[in-house]
């Protein structure tokens, strides 16, 4: 009997449809069916291309049919977070102010992913602009998280965090300025990598911190989720950041024994504020990677602690230009100054009157906090106090990795210093869900490669994420030791009560 | 040094400066939130970092620029077609004298 689509992994999907045994079009029949199903209550997408993604299989169905080879995801659906430009379908990076913007471009990534023959099923819901670890900031109201539909599956990547977790599709794409696949991977029990700093290209992402932002995918599992970074990972010279170096064998450093590989593991990850479960399940799943023939050593990163202060400066700070442009002239909403209420005092012409009004509009209160803590820290007086103290803290933590790096070959932590928390639990201290993020920071502020994946589960049932990083460059090292994990990890194998369609 | 205190005045400034129109409850409600970030932010002030370079970005490796060379780019029509408001093969905006 054919296993159900929904207990395939992205690798499965692929080798099924290359070989004929699967039709493309009944993939994503059957995606489209299961997302009809289930998202009403879980809210990960904020668009559905059906028509699009039906087309697109049918495709690839007659191009098989012709004889044709097809790519390495070839009828693999995915879905996409809202952030990352789409052609001929909506993006609104989960903002008013880009209500039914469509753009007349593909992302590279997109590109890519069409080139390797998947089926682009959907835009996924987030946090305005990427900014926040909820999803509650999302214009269009939160998604909430399949194995619990009273807490929320993170953010900001928080609908492809659980378009993944509920099995509507194998994969997706987010986007990680300081946690944003990771930590929404750990809330969900799914597989999220923030590769290094410039290994993807962002042309076409709705830019929040440049210096920060790095695409990445979400999996089923830790091959699945090498396979799309495969295809996704690489140089484009339209993105200056992107990095000139060979994309390495992902999936086969899948398979590489991690036998004398030393895990380091950072006191300052296990302190104050890391739930009692989480810790415990972590520090299980680095003893069992012992077994494996790892060895494992404290390491010491001393400056985790400024992490969090520095990142808010310096995102803050980034943001305010980067979000400059959403002024009402070229793309989104255009709100007139005579129709502005309340306090204008962006200056005298109309074309002041309007931007302000626009931003005013369009903006929620996360986004418009961060424009202003931006704005500040850049403002003549403060500059040399808050933006460059924090650029140059931003080079202490780097230089503890670059120490740690010097002993050890991967650094293990928690993701996240809980699990899922509940919908508006946290929404009105930006402070405490800020502190979500501590852990994952300064990976970010670094620039080198970490991910998430499932180990033990709390009691109550919630998923608890293990957080690997590495050197520069070395994913495959990384995906070694999480895949390592991922055979002999408890998780394996355990699904969401939502997604149970069988 | 003397660190600001975050009140209305320094909210104004820094939403003109950020061409937003607020309304007079976020002004407050932004005083009093922006303060405690602020002052969360002011733990910085323990790291002696005198002497320690600046990272404005990690720089794995040097800037990539790609070929001065001509490139098909988007038609007039397709960059013109989200705007919200266009005139004479143009984004309209407002009459303004600055």
């Amino acid at each position: 009997m054919r296993a159900m689509l929904d207990e395939l992994g992205v690798t499965q999907i692929a080798e099924r449809v290359r070989a004929g045994e699967l039709l493309a079009e009944t993939v994503a029949g059957e995606t489209l069916a299961r997302i009809a199903a289930l998202d009403p209550g879980l809210h990960a997408f904020l668009h559905v291309a059906r028509d699009a993604a039906l087309e697109q299989a049918r495709e690839l169905d007659r191009r098989r049919s012709r004889g044709d080879v097809l790519g390495p995801l070839a009828g693999v659906p995915v879905a996409i977070k809202d952030a990352i430009c789409t052609r001929a379908m909506p993006t609104t990076a989960g903002s008013r102010i880009l209500a039914g913007y469509v753009p007349p471009y593909d992302a590279t990534v997109i590109g890519r992913l069409r080139a390797a023959d998947a089926v682009i099923v959907g835009k996924t819901n987030m946090d305005e602009f990427a900014m926040g670890s909820s999803t509650e900031n999302s214009a269009f109201g939160p998604a909430m998280n399949p194995w619990d539909r009273t807490r929320t599956p993170g953010g900001s990547s928080g609908g492809s965090a659980a378009a993944v977790a509920a099995r509507m599709t194998a994969c997706s794409l987010g986007s990680d300025t300081g946690g944003s696949i990771r930590q929404p991977a750990a809330l969900t029990g799914t597989v999220g990598i923030k590769p290094t700093y410039g290994r993807v290209s962002r042309f076409g992402l709705i830019a929040f911190a440049s210096s920060l932002d790095q695409i990445g995918p979400f999996a089923t599992d830790v091959r699945g989720a090498a396979r799309v970074l495969s295809v996704i990972a690489g140089h484009d010279p339209r993105d200056s950041t992107s990095l000139a170096v060979t994309t390495g064998d992902f999936e086969a450093a899948c398979g590489r024994s991690v036998r004398g590989l030393r895990i380091g593991v950072p006191d300052e990850y296990f302190t104050e504020g890391l739930d009692a479960e989480v810790s415990a399940s972590v520090r299980a799943a680095i003893h069992d990677l012992e077994a494996e023939g790892c060895t494992v050593s404290p390491v010491t990163l001393p400056h985790t602690r400024f992490a969090l202060a520095t990142y808010y400066v310096l995102a803050t700070a980034e943001a305010s230009s980067n979000l400059a442009r959403f002024d009402g002239v070229r793309y989104g909403l255009r709100v007139d100054s005579a129709s502005a209420s309340g306090h204008d005092r962006t200056g005298a012409s109309d074309l002041r009157g309007m931007y302000g009004a626009t931003r005013d509009a369009g903006f929620g209160a996360e986004v418009k906090r961060r424009i202003l803590l931006g704005t500040f820290v850049l403002s003549a007086g403060y500059y040399d106090a808050y933006y460059l103290k924090a650029q140059k803290v931003r080079t202490l933590v780097r230089q503890d990795f670059d120490r740690a790096f010097g002993q050890v070959d991967v650094i293990c932590s928690p993701t996240s210093p809980t699990t899922a928390f509940r919908l508006g639990e946290k929404v009105d201290d930006p402070l405490s869900m800020y502190l979500n993020d501590v852990y994952t920071l300064p990976a970010s502020l670094a620039g080198i490669p970490a991910m998430s994946l499932p180990c033990a589960p709390s009691r109550a049932g919630l998923p608890v994420g293990l957080h690997v990083m590495a050197r520069p460059f070395e994913e495959e090292t990384m995906l070694a030791v999480a895949a390592a994990w991922e055979a002999r990890s408890p998780a394996r194998g355990l699904r969401p009560p939502l997604s149970g369609s069988s | 040094m003397t660190r600001p205190k975050i009140d209305r005045e320094v909210v104004l400034h820094v939403a003109k400066l950020a061409s937003l129109s607020l309304s007079e409850g976020e002004v407050e409600r932004f005083a009093a939130e922006l303060g405690k970030i602020v002052a969360h932010v002011e733990q910085l002030d323990e790291l002696d970092t005198r002497d320690v370079p600046a990272t404005a970005h990690v720089q794995l490796q040097g800037t990539h620029l790609r070929e001065d060379a001509v490139q098909p780019c988007l038609s007039r029509d397709e960059a013109l077609s989200q705007a919200p408001r266009v005139e004479a093969d143009g984004f309209a905006v407002p009459t303004f004298v600055e």
